[in-house]
């Protein structure tokens, strides 16, 4: 089926409810609804398996037009389908949950609640899951009218409040995990309720790490824009950038040079090879296979120096410029990264043999986490933890952008969909991508590195959508044809995955829990991009460095 | 299945030179294209600022002294500069560089500005702020 006919078809679903179409991009369709038939809608195109929900999108359309806007983004292969649902900004603008036919709306739910004021009716849960718990209430950052001096912390609604923690009933025991804890390197909060050794319950919180990146990109211009969305993550950084890019050359109609695209997606391939081999030092690490962690972080700063050669940094390569790229691949670069990879090849080939034979390995990962086809098709997964059950969810093969239509990439699944699938998915890809990136070195194209980009970027809206090594990177943006961005909105594959650990958690020893965890190769920084919590206003950040210090002599001194 | 599928990469180890680098005793050169401290010249400059529009961070500011002389003065603040190489980029007279060779920003003090120029201009510059009290307030 083309795309013009699946969008036709989405169309036909859509129809009974649909009070207005428009298609304001290519393989876009826009359906505006009605908040009472959002879930008619919903469940119609969910019952026809027209995609998937990507992302929810929430727009405040400013005090002149009174209105607020939530965009649910459906994907199917390049096909999009937006339902664009209007509310008034004032009083209650009431959306009815959808968590109960598509389980991972509960984030994004939870995103337009706490950054826009979106009430969501029937929602399951109404805890925090982003914003930080002093937040004042009805207070939202992302509000066009939102202004810092309303975001004083509010006495007594404070994070440091005791969880419900420790034996909390007959047979029940409630363990935190986090924010910080040896078990896991990065910030967040987990309450697994156990009986015995068995967990019986999960529970999670994020937003340890909000920087507020959304509402920072509307004050600053396009290109100071790539490098804040660059520096989301320090794994997945040449994604970022890349995505933004593709939107932002998208609105401002410039077709970037075919060298710029390959190079790109040369960057884009040692990114991934790092980023996989970094998770699987991680992985071996919580399976208490240090060996495996050791070498394998090697044999990593291999593909670092490739990249710290090609562009000039190790972690923000800033290798992207809007209408390009900065880093050119002459013969010493393209005969180093040969080199390279050769060597990386040798090494990810013995890893797949180390994952897929060592017993003491295979006991922590083999039949550990088992998600079905149809649980990873229903929880919305994304990335190499949906590819590991079966389900063919990339970027890269399904909607091909930049150099991927000249430089194709064949997807990688396994059945198993256990943790051991996991290991060997995201191997097997860095197999295809080495492959990949002598298909590039060979036949880079000829030709400039950059086109001409205008300063102003024509109003519209784009989605602009990335294969990041996680999964699939979502990026909204929209243009009121001035130098800022109106709204950018970022969901980050890591999102999407959750489900994977809280649904999975429940019935498995406590034990499994820190591999089940690394096993969809969770990144924070990536989630917890949304919020500010105390602004450069707000009393804790003025602290000088001398205040600082002093603060610091005296809290030990007690 | 096995046990010890990592043993020959252990016992290879035992006889090959560790792969740490012994930082800074043993100094691995940088790559050429490693973006280390700005660089500023002041001959070539047109007094533009798009370098200044596009910093992501605000680390530079170019003060211009008299435009038909080439007086110009740049700040630059070590500190907030993340190194991205989007000024050198949007430098059309190529007066703006990146130094590969000077990366070691480690420092006792924390007096992270740079005044870029000609040795007169920011001597003058410098008396000038210092009359008036507005200007240098941050350090």
């Amino acid at each position: 089926m083309n795309i013009e006919q699946n969008l036709q078809k989405a169309e036909q679903i859509l129809a009974p409810w649909n009070k207005e179409t428009t298609h304001p991009e290519l393989n876009r369709l826009d359906a505006s609804l009605a908040a009472e038939n959002l879930r008619p809608a919903v469940t119609a195109l969910h019952a026809a398996r027209w995609g998937y929900l990507s992302a929810i999108t929430g727009l405040d359309l400013g005090a002149e037009s009174g209105q607020m806007e939530a965009l649910y983004h459906f994907c199917s292969g390049p096909a999009i389908t937006t339902l664009r649902v209007r509310l008034p900004r004032t009083g209650e603008a009431t959306l009815p949950t959808i968590e109960d036919i598509i389980p991972p709306a509960t984030f994004f739910e939870r995103e337009l609640h706490e950054m826009l004021g979106f009430k969501i009716a029937g929602a399951k849960s109404n805890d925090r899951l982003f914003i930080s718990d002093d937040w004042p209430e009805d207070v939202y950052p992302l509000r066009e009218d939102f202004n810092i001096e309303q975001a004083t912390p509010v006495e007594g609604r404070h994070a440091d409040e005791t969880p419900e923690v420790g034996m909390v009933g007959e047979n029940k025991f409630v363990i935190p995990i986090g924010p910080q804890h040896p078990a896991l390197k990065e910030p967040g909060h987990f309450e697994f309720t156990v009986d015995g050794e068995v967990v019986t319950g999960a529970r999670m919180r994020l937003g340890y790490a909000h920087r507020g990146i959304e509402k920072a990109a509307e004050s600053r211009n396009w290109i100071q824009n790539l490098y804040l969305f660059e520096r989301i993550c320090g794994i997945c950084s040449h994604t970022h950038a890349y995505a933004y890019s593709l939107g932002v050359e998208k609105l401002a109609q410039v077709e970037v040079p075919a060298r710029a695209q390959a190079i790109r997606e040369l960057v884009a391939g040692l990114e991934r090879i790092h980023s996989h081999l970094l998770w699987l030092g991680v992985t071996a690490h919580e399976a208490g296979f240090d060996t495996l962690f050791m070498y394998s972080w090697r044999d990593r700063e291999t593909v670092m120096n490739l990249l710290e050669q090609l562009t000039g940094n190790r972690v923000n390569y800033s290798a992207n410029l809007l209408g390009g790229v900065k880093a050119d691949v002459g013969p010493e670069q393209a005969k180093a990264i040969k080199e390279g990879l050769n060597f990386l090849e040798t090494r990810i080939r013995h890893y797949l043999e180390v994952v897929t034979t060592d017993t003491m390995f295979l006991n922590r990962t083999r039949g550990i986490g088992t998600i079905s086809y149809e649980e990873a098709e229903e929880f919305g997964l994304l990335g190499p933890t949906a590819r590991a059950s079966g389900l063919l969810r990339d970027v890269r093969v399904e909607a091909p952008y930049g150099a991927y239509h000249q430089f194709p990439i064949s997807g990688v699944t396994e059945t198993n969909g256990d943790l051991e699938a996991r290991c060997v998915v995201r191997l097997k890809e860095l197999l295809v991508s080495c492959f990949a990136l002598r298909t590039i070195l060979d036949n880079l194209p000829e030709g400039p590195l950059t086109v001409r980009m205008p300063r102003k970027v024509p109003a519209g809206e784009t989605v602009s959508r990335v294969e990041a090594p996680r999964g699939e990177l979502f990026y909204y943006i929209k243009s009121n044809g001035g130098e800022h961005p109106a709204r950018v909105h970022i969901r980050t594959p890591s999102l999407c995955n959750w489900v994977s650990v809280l649904e999975k958690a429940v019935g498995r020893q406590l034990a499994d829990v820190p591999m089940l965890i690394a096993g969809m190769d969770p990144c924070f920084s990536c989630n917890d991009r949304l919020v500010t919590t105390v602004g450069r206003t707000g009393e804790r950040q003025t602290w000088s460095w001398k205040q600082l210090r002093q603060h610091g002599i005296e809290y030990y001194k007690r | 299945m096995r046990i010890g599928t990592m043993f020959k990469d252990i016992l290879k180890s035992f006889f090959t030179k560790s792969s740490t680098q012994l930082y800074p005793v043993e100094r691995v050169a940088p790559p050429e294209r490693y973006r280390g401290i700005l660089s500023y010249n002041p001959s070539v400059c047109t007094g533009c600022t798009l370098c200044v529009k596009d910093c992501p961070s605000d680390a530079i500011e170019l003060v211009i002294l008299d435009r038909a002389a080439k007086q110009y003065v740049m700040k630059y603040r070590m500190d907030r500069c993340i190194y991205c190489g989007q000024c050198v980029v949007n430098c059309k007279p190529k007066g703006i560089g990146m130094s590969n060779q000077e990366w070691e920003h480690a420092a006792l003090d924390q007096n992270f500005m740079v005044y870029y120029g000609k040795e007169q201009d920011i001597a003058k510059y410098l008396e000038d702020s210092a009359k008036s009290p507005i200007a240098e307030t941050e350090s």
